[in-house]
Protein backbone atom coordinates (compact mmCIF):
# COMPACT_ATOMS: atom_id res chain seq x y z
CA UNK A 1 0.00 0.00 0.00
CA UNK A 2 1.35 3.35 -1.03
CA UNK A 3 1.26 6.01 2.28
CA UNK A 4 1.08 9.49 1.57
CA UNK A 5 3.24 11.44 3.61
CA UNK A 6 2.72 15.03 1.99
CA UNK A 7 -0.28 15.77 4.52
CA UNK A 8 2.47 15.62 7.03
CA UNK A 9 3.53 18.47 6.11
CA UNK A 10 3.59 21.32 8.69
CA UNK A 11 3.25 18.84 11.73
CA UNK A 12 5.07 20.13 15.22
CA UNK A 13 6.65 17.01 16.46
CA UNK A 14 7.10 16.45 20.53
CA UNK A 15 9.10 18.98 22.61
CA UNK A 16 12.48 16.83 23.87
CA UNK A 17 15.27 17.17 25.83
CA UNK A 18 18.65 15.86 25.54
CA UNK A 19 21.77 16.37 27.89
CA UNK A 20 25.62 16.82 26.54
CA UNK A 21 26.67 14.55 28.71
CA UNK A 22 30.18 14.65 30.34
CA UNK A 23 30.33 10.96 29.29
CA UNK A 24 28.83 11.03 25.88
CA UNK A 25 31.53 13.92 25.18
CA UNK A 26 34.62 11.86 26.82
CA UNK A 27 33.33 9.02 24.75
CA UNK A 28 33.10 10.74 21.79
CA UNK A 29 36.83 12.49 22.15
CA UNK A 30 38.03 9.35 23.11
CA UNK A 31 36.84 8.12 18.79
CA UNK A 32 37.76 12.01 17.81
CA UNK A 33 40.59 13.52 18.91
CA UNK A 34 40.05 17.07 19.42
CA UNK A 35 43.61 19.09 19.82
CA UNK A 36 41.07 21.97 21.30
CA UNK A 37 38.93 20.17 23.10
CA UNK A 38 40.75 17.49 25.72
CA UNK A 39 38.36 14.57 27.68
CA UNK A 40 38.10 15.04 31.36
CA UNK A 41 38.64 12.37 33.98
CA UNK A 42 34.63 12.88 35.41
CA UNK A 43 34.96 14.30 38.75
CA UNK A 44 33.77 17.53 37.24
CA UNK A 45 30.36 15.94 37.60
CA UNK A 46 27.30 18.21 37.01
CA UNK A 47 28.76 22.11 37.69
CA UNK A 48 30.20 21.48 34.12
CA UNK A 49 27.71 23.45 32.37
CA UNK A 50 28.41 26.57 34.99
CA UNK A 51 31.98 25.73 34.64
CA UNK A 52 31.95 26.57 31.17
CA UNK A 53 33.77 23.41 29.33
CA UNK A 54 33.15 23.12 25.97
CA UNK A 55 31.82 20.86 23.68
CA UNK A 56 33.37 20.32 20.43
CA UNK A 57 31.38 21.51 17.07
CA UNK A 58 32.23 17.94 15.37
CA UNK A 59 29.75 16.58 18.97
CA UNK A 60 27.13 18.87 17.42
CA UNK A 61 25.54 16.71 14.48
CA UNK A 62 25.45 13.98 17.35
CA UNK A 63 23.45 16.38 19.50
CA UNK A 64 20.96 17.36 16.42
CA UNK A 65 20.49 13.12 15.44
CA UNK A 66 19.90 12.32 18.74
CA UNK A 67 17.44 15.38 20.13
CA UNK A 68 15.88 14.40 16.84
CA UNK A 69 15.02 10.97 17.48
CA UNK A 70 13.08 12.02 21.09
CA UNK A 71 10.69 14.66 18.60
CA UNK A 72 8.74 11.69 16.59
CA UNK A 73 7.88 8.16 16.00
CA UNK A 74 8.36 6.75 12.94
CA UNK A 75 5.36 5.29 12.62
CA UNK A 76 2.90 7.77 14.02
CA UNK A 77 4.66 10.91 13.07
CA UNK A 78 6.65 9.94 9.55
CA UNK A 79 3.88 6.88 9.15
CA UNK A 80 6.60 4.38 8.68
CA UNK A 81 7.37 1.12 10.07
CA UNK A 82 10.91 0.84 11.60
CA UNK A 83 10.72 -2.40 11.92
CA UNK A 84 10.83 -3.52 8.09
CA UNK A 85 11.38 -0.56 6.19
CA UNK A 86 14.85 1.30 5.75
CA UNK A 87 15.42 4.40 6.44
CA UNK A 88 18.47 6.46 6.45
CA UNK A 89 19.67 9.76 7.28
CA UNK A 90 19.55 12.45 4.58
CA UNK A 91 21.08 16.07 4.45
CA UNK A 92 21.77 17.89 7.82
CA UNK A 93 22.21 21.48 7.73
CA UNK A 94 23.16 23.01 11.36
CA UNK A 95 23.71 27.34 11.99
CA UNK A 96 25.62 27.90 15.19
CA UNK A 97 24.07 30.63 17.53
CA UNK A 98 26.09 29.63 20.68
CA UNK A 99 28.67 26.94 21.66
CA UNK A 100 27.39 24.09 23.05
CA UNK A 101 28.60 23.58 26.90
CA UNK A 102 28.65 20.29 28.15
CA UNK A 103 26.61 19.22 30.80
CA UNK A 104 23.80 21.09 29.37
CA UNK A 105 20.63 20.01 29.16
CA UNK A 106 18.97 21.21 25.70
CA UNK A 107 15.01 21.93 24.44
CA UNK A 108 14.45 20.72 20.58
CA UNK A 109 11.43 21.37 18.85
CA UNK A 110 10.84 20.46 15.24
CA UNK A 111 8.31 20.08 12.94
CA UNK A 112 7.76 18.53 9.54
CA UNK A 113 8.71 21.30 7.16
CA UNK A 114 8.37 19.29 3.70
CA UNK A 115 8.39 15.97 2.44
CA UNK A 116 8.26 15.13 -1.44
CA UNK A 117 9.51 11.61 -2.98
CA UNK A 118 12.22 11.16 -5.35
CA UNK A 119 13.12 8.22 -7.58
CA UNK A 120 16.58 6.79 -7.67
CA UNK A 121 16.82 2.80 -7.82
CA UNK A 122 14.06 2.93 -5.58
CA UNK A 123 11.21 5.34 -4.93
CA UNK A 124 11.93 7.16 -1.50
CA UNK A 125 10.20 9.84 0.51
CA UNK A 126 12.03 12.44 1.88
CA UNK A 127 11.05 13.96 5.35
CA UNK A 128 12.53 17.12 6.03
CA UNK A 129 12.25 18.46 10.09
CA UNK A 130 12.87 21.58 10.71
CA UNK A 131 14.71 22.05 14.12
CA UNK A 132 15.70 24.79 17.11
CA UNK A 133 17.44 23.47 19.91
CA UNK A 134 17.81 26.42 22.81
CA UNK A 135 19.30 26.39 26.19
CA UNK A 136 15.87 25.32 27.67
CA UNK A 137 12.52 26.17 26.17
CA UNK A 138 12.36 29.70 26.89
CA UNK A 139 16.27 29.86 26.62
CA UNK A 140 19.00 31.08 24.26
CA UNK A 141 18.75 29.45 20.55
CA UNK A 142 22.12 27.67 20.28
CA UNK A 143 21.24 25.79 16.72
CA UNK A 144 18.59 25.98 14.01
CA UNK A 145 18.60 23.53 11.16
CA UNK A 146 17.32 21.15 9.26
CA UNK A 147 17.54 17.66 8.85
CA UNK A 148 16.07 15.21 5.92
CA UNK A 149 15.36 11.54 6.94
CA UNK A 150 15.19 9.27 3.46
CA UNK A 151 12.14 6.92 3.87
CA UNK A 152 12.17 3.92 1.25
CA UNK A 153 8.64 2.78 -0.41
CA UNK B 1 46.31 15.15 13.28
CA UNK B 2 48.79 17.67 12.15
CA UNK B 3 47.51 21.06 12.86
CA UNK B 4 46.55 22.82 10.21
CA UNK B 5 47.70 27.03 9.86
CA UNK B 6 44.93 29.01 11.05
CA UNK B 7 44.91 31.35 7.71
CA UNK B 8 43.57 35.19 8.72
CA UNK B 9 40.54 36.79 6.26
CA UNK B 10 42.76 38.34 3.70
CA UNK B 11 44.75 35.05 3.22
CA UNK B 12 41.54 33.76 1.49
CA UNK B 13 40.78 34.01 -2.17
CA UNK B 14 37.89 32.63 -4.05
CA UNK B 15 38.65 29.23 -5.40
CA UNK B 16 41.49 29.04 -3.46
CA UNK B 17 42.43 25.32 -2.55
CA UNK B 18 41.95 24.36 1.20
CA UNK B 19 44.91 22.22 2.51
CA UNK B 20 43.74 18.20 2.86
CA UNK B 21 44.34 15.74 5.20
CA UNK B 22 44.52 11.79 5.27
CA UNK B 23 42.81 10.06 8.73
CA UNK B 24 42.68 6.42 9.11
CA UNK B 25 42.61 3.37 8.36
CA UNK B 26 39.14 3.49 10.11
CA UNK B 27 38.86 1.15 13.31
CA UNK B 28 35.63 -0.88 13.72
CA UNK B 29 35.99 -0.65 17.18
CA UNK B 30 35.38 2.78 17.31
CA UNK B 31 32.05 2.30 16.60
CA UNK B 32 31.13 0.35 19.83
CA UNK B 33 31.79 3.96 21.60
CA UNK B 34 29.52 5.89 18.78
CA UNK B 35 26.43 3.14 19.04
CA UNK B 36 26.61 4.15 23.03
CA UNK B 37 26.71 7.86 22.38
CA UNK B 38 24.46 7.48 19.69
CA UNK B 39 22.01 5.39 21.21
CA UNK B 40 21.77 3.03 18.61
CA UNK B 41 22.69 -0.44 18.73
CA UNK B 42 22.11 -1.50 14.87
CA UNK B 43 24.28 -4.62 13.74
CA UNK B 44 24.88 -3.32 10.78
CA UNK B 45 27.55 -0.87 12.52
CA UNK B 46 28.68 -3.74 14.81
CA UNK B 47 27.81 -7.42 13.52
CA UNK B 48 30.01 -8.09 10.16
CA UNK B 49 27.92 -11.39 9.36
CA UNK B 50 24.67 -9.44 9.66
CA UNK B 51 25.92 -6.75 7.12
CA UNK B 52 27.29 -9.33 4.71
CA UNK B 53 24.19 -11.12 4.80
CA UNK B 54 22.63 -8.08 3.23
CA UNK B 55 24.83 -7.30 1.07
CA UNK B 56 27.25 -5.02 2.37
CA UNK B 57 31.00 -6.41 2.64
CA UNK B 58 31.51 -5.11 6.26
CA UNK B 59 29.89 -3.09 8.59
CA UNK B 60 29.04 0.46 7.89
CA UNK B 61 30.47 3.37 9.66
CA UNK B 62 28.25 5.19 12.19
CA UNK B 63 27.48 8.64 9.52
CA UNK B 64 27.51 11.10 12.23
CA UNK B 65 31.14 9.69 12.99
CA UNK B 66 31.95 10.68 9.16
CA UNK B 67 30.66 14.05 10.13
CA UNK B 68 32.54 14.56 12.86
CA UNK B 69 35.63 13.63 11.12
CA UNK B 70 34.85 16.55 8.11
CA UNK B 71 33.65 19.32 11.07
CA UNK B 72 37.11 18.30 12.77
CA UNK B 73 38.91 19.31 9.74
CA UNK B 74 37.49 22.10 9.33
CA UNK B 75 37.10 23.77 12.39
CA UNK B 76 41.12 22.94 13.00
CA UNK B 77 41.62 25.86 10.00
CA UNK B 78 39.37 28.52 12.24
CA UNK B 79 40.91 30.38 14.97
CA UNK B 80 38.15 29.39 17.60
CA UNK B 81 36.86 26.00 16.44
CA UNK B 82 33.15 27.83 17.57
CA UNK B 83 33.80 30.62 14.66
CA UNK B 84 31.53 28.03 13.14
CA UNK B 85 28.57 29.38 11.76
CA UNK B 86 26.86 27.44 9.45
CA UNK B 87 27.29 23.55 7.71
CA UNK B 88 25.10 21.62 5.37
CA UNK B 89 26.08 18.24 4.66
CA UNK B 90 24.91 15.25 2.76
CA UNK B 91 25.50 11.53 2.64
CA UNK B 92 26.37 10.48 -0.52
CA UNK B 93 28.60 6.97 0.55
CA UNK B 94 29.16 4.44 3.19
CA UNK B 95 32.94 4.38 5.22
CA UNK B 96 33.94 1.00 5.85
CA UNK B 97 36.37 -0.28 8.47
CA UNK B 98 40.36 -0.16 7.22
CA UNK B 99 39.04 2.71 5.14
CA UNK B 100 41.11 5.63 4.74
CA UNK B 101 39.48 9.11 4.48
CA UNK B 102 40.61 12.16 3.02
CA UNK B 103 39.03 15.68 3.46
CA UNK B 104 39.53 19.04 1.72
CA UNK B 105 37.88 21.91 0.63
CA UNK B 106 37.50 25.25 -1.94
CA UNK B 107 36.88 28.88 -0.70
CA UNK B 108 33.35 29.79 -2.92
CA UNK B 109 32.74 32.82 -1.26
CA UNK B 110 34.11 35.76 1.24
CA UNK B 111 31.51 38.66 2.69
CA UNK B 112 33.94 41.07 4.58
CA UNK B 113 32.73 42.34 8.15
CA UNK B 114 32.75 46.01 9.42
CA UNK B 115 34.39 45.36 12.49
CA UNK B 116 36.91 43.23 10.46
CA UNK B 117 37.58 40.16 9.53
CA UNK B 118 34.44 38.03 7.64
CA UNK B 119 32.73 35.26 6.76
CA UNK B 120 34.27 32.45 4.47
CA UNK B 121 32.14 29.91 2.91
CA UNK B 122 34.00 26.62 1.84
CA UNK B 123 32.81 23.71 0.17
CA UNK B 124 33.99 20.65 1.55
CA UNK B 125 34.36 17.09 1.45
CA UNK B 126 35.39 14.03 2.73
CA UNK B 127 36.25 11.19 -0.09
CA UNK B 128 37.97 7.31 0.73
CA UNK B 129 40.75 5.40 -0.93
CA UNK B 130 39.16 4.83 -3.62
CA UNK B 131 38.21 8.65 -4.59
CA UNK B 132 34.55 7.97 -3.88
CA UNK B 133 33.09 10.81 -1.87
CA UNK B 134 31.35 9.88 1.19
CA UNK B 135 30.33 13.25 2.33
CA UNK B 136 29.76 16.34 0.16
CA UNK B 137 29.13 20.05 1.81
CA UNK B 138 29.18 23.67 2.30
CA UNK B 139 30.21 25.67 5.40
CA UNK B 140 30.83 28.98 7.03
CA UNK B 141 33.18 30.48 9.71
CA UNK B 142 33.92 33.81 11.14
CA UNK B 143 37.60 34.26 10.30
CA UNK B 144 39.21 37.27 11.75
CA UNK B 145 41.18 40.29 10.34
CA UNK B 146 45.33 40.13 10.59
CA UNK B 147 44.81 43.51 11.45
Amino acid sequence: MTVDRTALIGRPLRAATYTVSEVDVNDFLGVVAESDFAPTDGSEGGTEAASGRLAPPSFAPFVAVLGLLKTFDWQDDFLFDYRTGTAMFGEQSIEFHRPLLVGQSVAISAAISDVYEKQGKQAFDVVEVTFDIKSSEEGDLLMSGQQSYILFK
Amino acid sequence: MAPLSKACFEDYDISMALPTIELGPMDRFDYIPIALILRDTNPLHLDRVYAQERGLHDVVQQGPLNQAYLYRYFTSLLHDPWDLVATKMRFAANVFPEDTLTCGGEVLALAPEEAGGGIVTCAVWQRNQKGETILKGKVKARIPSRR
